[in-house]
């Protein structure tokens, strides 16, 4: 304990020599959360020109390094390094009436008194972006019709592989898919379908809450999604309008 | 015992009953201006003053239900609510424009309920168990 405390004051010494002189020794000791880490003043007791870089690493390993250099006065008398640092006592003070502890658990206090952070789910929510990759929709035209094209290009770009498409041409003969499944437990959310659709079909919604008791309600299907697309319809218009100008 | 003056302000603002409610529901007094009513009769508030709710707390919702959840609100709502959007759907023409009459009504989250979804195929099956012809003898 007291070998690492002597360690830390050396490095702090040119702080706490200001420190010390200029009020009582509590002032001292709170400067150590704001100064500087130790490591960086270790040139101001090896004064040596920058440009030879080398790793002090012997210096630092060898015995007694972390001792101060020896300091002589003007008559050649031996001075006592540490007399410009807190004294036994003071250092005695902090160690036994435990004044980090007590300074620690009034920040506690302090906190108890102010607004509270936490933001109450629910009611509150944290901030998406318009560009959230949620649960996953399939869109339809102003005019009600469907979208997908059935071009399977978000099937051959899934890297997780959870998009399943069949196809048929319909009577009018427009391509349109019969099948269209996401396996939303294997799905990673990375967003690639949506952008390797060409009509914007499929997209992700900004719909994080859509957690389920049965791994099999997580197996969607065509139906499902468009469904999921006729409701949030407007929100997920709006977000493309928003971010529209930076496609 | 968060800020014993926040609350009582807040009770001042909103009454005790409104309060109450409050405390039962979102576990903290809040009081702000009322933005809007969505058609489950959530109601969303506001507060953007910086001294009285910490920014990122500043919209809530009263959800309507006592058995509540976050899937209640509904999306243009939901998108108010997550500071997605700066304008309530009330006055968000943008959002007002792009709603399609087609849009059909929105259903919360109904896992754990009769009303779950459950996944089924969408095509006819490519192989089908056998199913003997037999025909008569003669």
């Amino acid at each position: 304990m007291s070998f690492s405390r002597t360690r830390l004051i050396l490095g702090l010494q040119p702080r706490l020599v200001f420190a010390a002189r200029a009020g009582p020794a509590l002032a001292a000791r709170r400067l150590i959360s704001t100064s500087p880490c130790t490591g960086a003043q270790h040139h101001h007791h090896h004064k040596e020109p920058l440009e030879t870089l080398t790793s002090k690493i012997d210096e630092r390993q060898a015995h007694g390094a972390h001792l101060l250099p020896a300091e002589t006065d003007a008559a050649g008398n031996t001075l006592n390094s540490y007399r410009h640092g807190p004294s036994a006592l003071d250092k005695a003070v902090h160690l036994f009436f435990f004044t980090e502890i007590i300074r620690g658990m009034w920040i506690v206090l302090e906190n108890f008194f102010r607004p509270p952070y936490t933001i109450m789910y629910p009611f509150e929510k944290g901030p998406l972006s318009p560009r959230f990759r949620g649960e996953h929709a399939l869109r339809r035209y102003p005019s009600g019709e469907e979208r997908c094209i059935a071009c399977k290009l978000c099937e051959a770009i899934c890297p997780a592989q959870a998009i399943t498409i069949e196809s048929e041409a319909r009577q009018d003969g427009s391509r349109k898919t019969t099948k269209y499944d996401i396996d939303m437990t294997k799905c990673i959310y990375c967003g690639f379908c949506q952008e390797a659709c060409p009509v914007d079909a499929i997209v992700e919604t900004q719909n994080q809450e859509f957690s389920v008791e049965n791994r099999e309600e997580l197996l969607y299907n065509k139906e499902k999604l468009l469904a999921n697309g006729d409701r949030a319809e407007a929100e997920i218009a709006a977000n493309l309008h928003s971010d529209h100008v930076y496609r | 015992m968060v800020s014993l003056q926040r609350t009582i302000r807040s009770m001042r603002r909103v009454g005790v009953r409104e309060w109450w409610r409050q405390l039962q529901y979102i576990c903290d007094a809040k009081s702000g201006t009322y933005v809007g009513k969505d058609q489950f009769g959530n109601r969303y508030f506001e507060n953007r003053n910086g001294e009285e709710e910490v920014p990122g707390r500043h919209r809530w919702v009263d959800l309507a239900q006592h058995d509540y959840n976050a899937t209640q609100v509904p999306p243009e709502w939901h998108s108010w609510i997550s500071h997605i959007r700066t304008e309530p759907p009330s006055s968000d023409a943008v959002m007002q424009n792009l709603t399609p009459p087609w849009q059909a009504r929105y259903i919360e989250n109904l896992t754990g309920t009769r009303g779950a979804y459950k996944p089924y195929n969408t095509v006819a099956p490519k192989y089908n168990a056998w199913e003997p012809k037999v025909k008569a003898r003669a």
